[in-house]
């Protein structure tokens, strides 16, 4: 063995092994279960075939949860992609307090998603029906959560608020990399506010909307904990996610290998979107 | 290759490390009890204490994790099963015990000590002739009233459906809230379906539900127009508390009923240690002397098929079983003993001593249904809905399409 590339070998080989041991290996298995009917415990199963894939083709409740999770990712992608960068180019103004204030907006992101779930879960049904109630406003005096047509408002408001932080970091390190001459320029050329965001600073923070865009679809299609703290799942199924429904039916449900079956369709899935996002919004960056 | 081997090595430690948690103490047989009920995690380290502390030989540590299970399931797959596992009759139960890791206890002398009901439910929920586990604890689930607000508004305690209903409209027209309703957690909307589901159409159904040869949207009809017809004597906002706020609530005096079990009751103290309480079984149709009290079985003992020391599992378990050790456990718990003699003396659940006495008791339904159907999401959808065609037939179908994915 060549001494020079000693010490990547010993860097990199127990990292790949980790990796395939705790990582790869239960995929892999994940998939070879998926072909079973296995329960998850005992050791009697047997080989079925597709039949788990049919199975789920024909299951309502999966595609229910497919299509929530899609409608939720888009909204919430969306509308942390707005907020964020409104957020960042605020904290990047010449304004008091900045460094303060920067870590007061990232805050967020570092509390537990269950701890903050439950928080708004009690705040939704304890706090915002009172004020509701006491205003008169009668959308607000019941439980959004409560409700089978609203309750997914009450997820997005939470998703938002907890994922803009991290978001809103990245637009901040892609707005200091922006040289203040450019602006300098344009204003002396009359350039106004509008033209300048559209024109400089929007092309110029180009692949960070890209990796921000990628990253909140990501995070919005596993959606899992908020979903915990706050409605698990209900009322009924109308707020089912799709990794919700893997862990309820998988493990609570006793149907260990037929939702192994839904997970590996919904990594292809995740993987897929992924992949065409970034094609996509790499090839708009070139044409800026 | 050195590199490997270091690996290997290093590998070989930590599964090392992993193997030496538990070992046993000098001398002393160390048996790992399971349970999965958080609340009475108090009440049974209590009661090992005690035990250890009877004998030399044996040492009981009670593992009580939070999903247990979820845990438990994980570790029957890892095939590190507890020596005793503490649970309830469920559905969950009895796929453990058709995968058969619990020990057979069906000539067992433990079993002879213990209430025959309660036994010959186990064998009902989980579908085999084998006993594989003890009954410990029973539960109830009926009708939470509040004695005061109904002496102040001339109310007896009601004794069939219409008397239920008649009830419930005159504390609406005092202004007081009939039933406090919880529906924002799913697996409190099963309670009402479990006692009309269990009295109107009885357990049988389930057993020709498997065979197929009924269907629900046959049979199921009243009790879906029951489930709703109490949807119109809840509070503003049904579907958006939640069992804790539901407990404080009551114990509050801010409802005059509370369809709920008897395990709520220590938590309904912890909000207000004076909280009057009085309960009744749900009447369900118009004959008072046909109409059975929901009991369950609230916790059973099963020995790990697997377990090494099943001898001094049986010993603890017996231990468990003694009159003044089970009297502790039920006092302390609010729940009713399966021994013959041992006595609940709370007076908020003095009504339904009779019928426990009588064995005019069923079991809960949802016992009878396979977690993968998810009856409580089913059945929370439908009280929003308001759909009882549509709600019949997912019943069905979910119910053959988890049967043909078995």
């Amino acid at each position: 063995m060549n001494k020079r590339l000693m010490p990547y070998y010993l860097m990199t080989v127990p990292a790949v092994v980790l990796f395939f041991v705790f990582l790869t290996l239960p995929a892999l298995q994940g998939v070879y279960y998926s072909f079973t009917n296995w329960n998850g415990f005992g050791d009697n199963f047997d080989f079925i075939g597709f039949k788990n894939y049919i199975n789920l083709l024909k299951d309502g409740n999966v595609g229910n949860a497919y299509w929530f999770t899609f409608k939720f990712a888009v909204v919430v992608t969306i509308l942390i992609n707005i907020f964020s960068l409104l957020i960042a180019m605020g904290l990047n103004a010449r304004i008091k307090a900045r460094n303060f204030l920067r870590g007061i907006y990232f805050l967020p992101n570092i509390l537990s998603v269950l701890i903050v779930g439950y928080i708004f879960n009690y705040l939704f049904s304890n706090v915002f029906t009172i004020w509701g109630q006491n205003l008169g406003i009668e959308w607000l005096s019941t439980n959004i959560l409560g409700s089978e047509q609203h309750a997914w408002i009450g997820i997005v408001v939470v998703a938002v608020w907890q994922g803009i932080a991290y978001n809103t970091i990245l637009y901040l390190a892609g707005l200091q990399t922006i040289p203040q001459t450019l602006y300098e320029a344009s204003n002396l050329d009359g350039a106004n506010r509008w033209q300048e965001f559209w024109k400089i600073t929007f092309p110029l923070i180009a692949p960070f909307f890209t990796i921000n865009m990628v990253l909140a679809m990501k995070n919005s299609l596993m959606v899992f904990d908020q979903i915990v703290a706050l409605t698990n799942g209900g009322p009924g199924r109308a707020t089912q996610s799709i990794s919700h429904l893997i862990y309820t039916g998988g493990f609570e449900g006793g149907e260990f290998a037929y939702q192994s079956a839904n997970s590996v369709i919904y990594f292809i899935l995740i993987a897929t979107i992924s992949i065409v996002q970034i094609r996509f919004l790499q090839r708009r960056e070139g044409d800026m | 290759m050195k590199l490997g081997t270091r690996i290997a090595a290093c590998l070989v430690m930590v599964l090392m490390l992993a193997a030496c948690g538990a070992k046993e103490e000098s001398g002393r047989v160390q048996i790992e009890f399971f349970q999965n009920k958080p609340e009475a995690k108090g009440s049974f380290d209590a009661l090992i204490e005690k035990f250890n502390q009877s004998q030399s030989e044996i040492k009981v540590v009670q593992v009580n994790p939070p999903d247990a299970e979820t845990v438990l399931k994980t570790r029957v797959v890892k095939n590190d099963i507890p020596d005793i596992i503490g649970m309830g009759a469920t559905d969950t139960y009895s796929l453990l015990a058709q995968s058969g890791i619990f020990m057979d206890l069906t000539n067992n002398p433990l079993l002879s000590q213990v209430d025959e009901t309660y036994v010959q439910m186990l064998k009902d929920v989980a579908g085999m002739d084998e006993v594989t586990g003890i009954p410990y604890s029973t539960n109830a689930n009926g009708v939470m009233y509040n004695p005061e607000i109904f002496k102040e508004l001339g109310l007896s305690v009601p004794k069939t459906w219409d008397e239920l209903l008649a009830t419930a409209q005159k504390a609406k027209d005092a202004g007081i809230i009939p039933f406090y309703f919880t529906y924002k957690d799913d697996w409190q909307t099963v309670l009402p379906f479990n006692a009309l589901a269990s009295n109107l159409e009885g357990i049988e159904f389930y057993m020709d539900r498997r065979g197929g040869t009924v269907t629900f949207a046959e049979k199921y009809r009243e009790i879906a127009e029951k489930q709703l017809a109490l949807m119109d004597y809840g509070h503003g906002d049904n579907f958006g508390k939640n069992y804790a706020d539901g407990n404080r609530g009551f114990a509050r005096g801010e409802s005059a009923m509370y369809i709920q079990g008897t395990w709520a009751i220590p938590e309904i103290r912890k909000a207000n240690p004076d909280a009057p309480i009085g309960f009744f079984p749900l009447p369900t149709g118009d004959h008072p002397e046909e109409n059975k009290l929901i009991s369950g079985v609230d916790t059973l003992l099963a020995i790990s098929e697997d377990s090494k020391h099943k001898e001094e599992a049986q010993r603890f378990i017996q231990f468990l079983l003694e009159p003044e050790n089970s009297k502790q456990y039920i006092t302390e718990q609010t729940l009713f003993s399966t021994v013959e003699g041992v006595t609940q003396d709370d007076p908020a659940v003095a009504e339904l001593l009779p019928y426990l006495e009588r064995g005019q008791v069923i079991d809960f339904a949802d016992h009878y249904i396979p977690a993968a159907v998810q009856l409580n999401s089913v059945i929370q959808s439908f009280l929003q809905n308001r759909d009882i065609d549509g709600y019949l037939q997912k019943l069905d179908t979910e119910w053959d399409k988890v049967a043909d994915r078995r």
